[in-house]
């Protein structure tokens, strides 16, 4: 089998002293539950354990598909998938030291994302509902991100700048659910970085000592290499970026070329950062949420300080491992919905692959 | 930043674009440059085509600044549309005009929300010409529509049939109806290239 995962478990993220029923004033969290939550949407599989009561995160352990070669393929995704969940299951139970008669409900993400890797969390969760008897809650994806984040940075009503493989994005809460207010015209930026590394043969792997190798790449740059920077409204383009920076990858002499990502890598962040600065201005909120598992580099979170710092407004994120796929986001927004009387019959739970967020209605804010 | 400034025997709008700390210098000093000099040039030509925009009465591209015509007492579509809601469409039905006019004079606004028009007396006039693209593409065209209809979207749901309705008759009666179609038609491609609807089709079926 041509690839290796990568395993990880985290303590929970919520910080001492936020007052977590404040942030969550439609939810009866005085109701003690346990959920464990199930994530598979794209190449993570992750398991999560969340309850009504501090640390409210119990457990939270995940193991990432990385493939040997090129990029991820949505079935290869998926048997990696069914090869570890048994073994996560097990132990996101252990780590919160409970047993299966212990879990009041069991949720999964239901989209958006790759159809085969959706399904393998999909028919795991069906079964151990329909087995146990206990009630099977659906959770969007992107909605889970930015829960979680809002949890780990404590904050009631951010702008919220979402970005990972697949999404980029700005949404505020407004009338009952998360409102999108920009994205992307069509590349992601983790796409975006990792479609670059991987056509510039800096890639796989991905990521090295805890840094996108684009980054690594950037850091033997003085200056970047002029690449188009493209803001349309709230929304960002990087598909125009993408091609002129592997044509420049192509044309230069090594010693260049590490300005290319640097060009890059900065265009990228920049666009996205801007892009929330406007939703930021156009909304007046006074927090500033990063998440996603772009969220996780230390170059962005840097930039989207600055930004928040220059309207006033706090900057916010989740810890790395929360950044990323996870399934205690899947289990906390699982609870969330359970206490809101939100389930679905494991019959009528069919994956929805470009379930969007503003789709959602949040009873619970 | 937006400065309110006496000029000669009027005031005037001074609009000076300002460091971006979160930008690496060269390019956001590239960055302040070009927008400044493509407002000024946007504005030009759209007021040659015929579209309606405060005057330039000067541009600083070293000191990123630029002074504008100030219009007094004018007010953004997105409050009249908050106030009078679907019976704005005669406004958002000349704005469809003024969008074909920009279009035919190859130029895309790039940022066409509804608190980027103004409300001048019985005048209607297009701001915040930063974001523009001079030599605009079908594309570009198509995504000042998709701005505006989210910039709807995500703040009056319940009037955005009835202003694209509007939008795309003021449109059509300057432009044509083939015009017209062609640009819902390349909208429609970017909304379902955008993840913007669920119903895009994959190679993937939905059998969980």
């Amino acid at each position: 089998m041509a690839s290796a995962g990568t395993r990880s478990s985290s303590p929970s993220p919520v910080p001492a002293g936020c007052d977590v029923q404040g942030l969550y004033p439609g939810a009866k969290l005085d109701r003690e539950a346990v959920v464990l939550g199930i994530e598979s949407t794209a190449h993570t599989f992750g398991v999560g354990v969340a309850a009504s009561r501090p640390p409210y995160i119990l457990a939270s352990v995940k193991d990432t598909y990385s493939p040997s070669s090129g990029g991820i393929h949505p079935r290869e995704a998926a048997a990696h998938h069914v090869r570890v969940a048994p073994r996560l299951l097990s132990e996101a139970l252990r780590t919160a030291g409970l047993s299966i008669s212990d879990i009041d409900a069991f949720a999964v993400a239901l989209g958006p994302g790759l159809g085969p890797a959706l399904r393998v969390g999909a028919t795991i969760a069906r079964g151990l509902a329909a087995y146990y008897r206990k009630p099977l809650v659906p959770v969007n994806h992107a909605l889970a991100h930015i829960e979680i984040g809002r949890l780990s940075a404590c904050m009631a009503d951010p702008l919220v700048l979402y970005v990972s493989g697949g999404n980029t994005m700005v949404a505020a809460f407004a009338k009952r659910r998360y409102r999108v207010f920009g994205e992307t015209l069509d590349v992601a930026l983790g796409n975006l970085l990792d479609t670059f590394a991987r056509d510039a043969g800096l890639a796989p792997p991905y990521v090295s000592g805890g840094l996108h190798v684009v980054d690594r790449c950037a850091m033997r740059a003085p200056e970047p290499w002029p690449l188009p920077y493209t803001v349309k409204g709230m929304d960002v383009s990087f598909s125009g970026l993408l091609t002129a920076a592997l044509r420049a990858w192509a044309r230069l002499p090594a010693a260049e070329r590490p300005r290319v990502c640097l060009g890059l890598r900065e265009i990228g962040y920049s666009a996205a950062v801007e892009v929330a600065e406007r939703g930021l201005a156009h909304t007046g909120k006074a927090e500033a949420l990063l998440t996603g598992g772009v969220a996780a580099s230390p170059v962005l979170r840097e930039k989207y300080r600055a930004m928040a710092a220059a309207h006033g407004a706090r900057a916010g994120w989740p810890p790395a491992h929360y950044a990323g796929d996870n399934g205690a986001m899947i289990a906390w927004v699982g609870l969330l919905n359970l206490l809101a009387g939100i389930v679905v019959e494991p019959g009528d739970a069919v994956v929805r692959q470009r379930w969007r967020l503003d789709a959602v209605e949040v009873p619970w804010r | 930043m937006l400065y309110l400034v006496p000029w000669g025997p009027r005031r005037a709008l001074a609009k000076l674009r300002v460091e971006k700390k979160y930008r690496h210098p060269s390019i956001d000093m590239a960055l302040r440059w070009r927008r400044t000099v493509t407002e000024a040039r946007a504005i030009r030509e759209a007021l040659e085509a015929g579209v309606a925009a405060p005057a330039v009465f000067f541009v600083d591209p070293p000191q990123y600044l630029i002074v504008l015509e100030y219009l007094a007492g004018a007010r953004k579509l997105a409050e009249i549309i908050e106030e009078k809601g679907a019976s704005a469409r005669v406004l958002v039905a000349r704005l469809g005009e003024m969008a074909a006019t920009l279009h035919e004079a190859g130029i895309a606004h790039g940022d066409m929300t509804t608190s980027n028009v103004l409300v001048h007396g019985s005048h209607l006039y297009l701001i915040d010409f930063g974001l523009a693209d001079l030599g605009a593409d079908t594309r570009d065209m198509a995504v000042d529509l998709h701005l505006f209809l989210r910039s709807l979207e995500s703040t009056h749901p319940e009037v955005v049939d009835t202003m694209l309705g509007a939008f795309l008759e003021g449109y059509s009666a300057r432009a044509g109806r083939e015009k017209a179609d062609a640009l819902m038609e390349t909208v429609r491609e970017i909304r379902l290239m955008g993840r913007y609807r669920e119903e895009r089709r994959t190679a993937w079926r939905e059998h969980a």
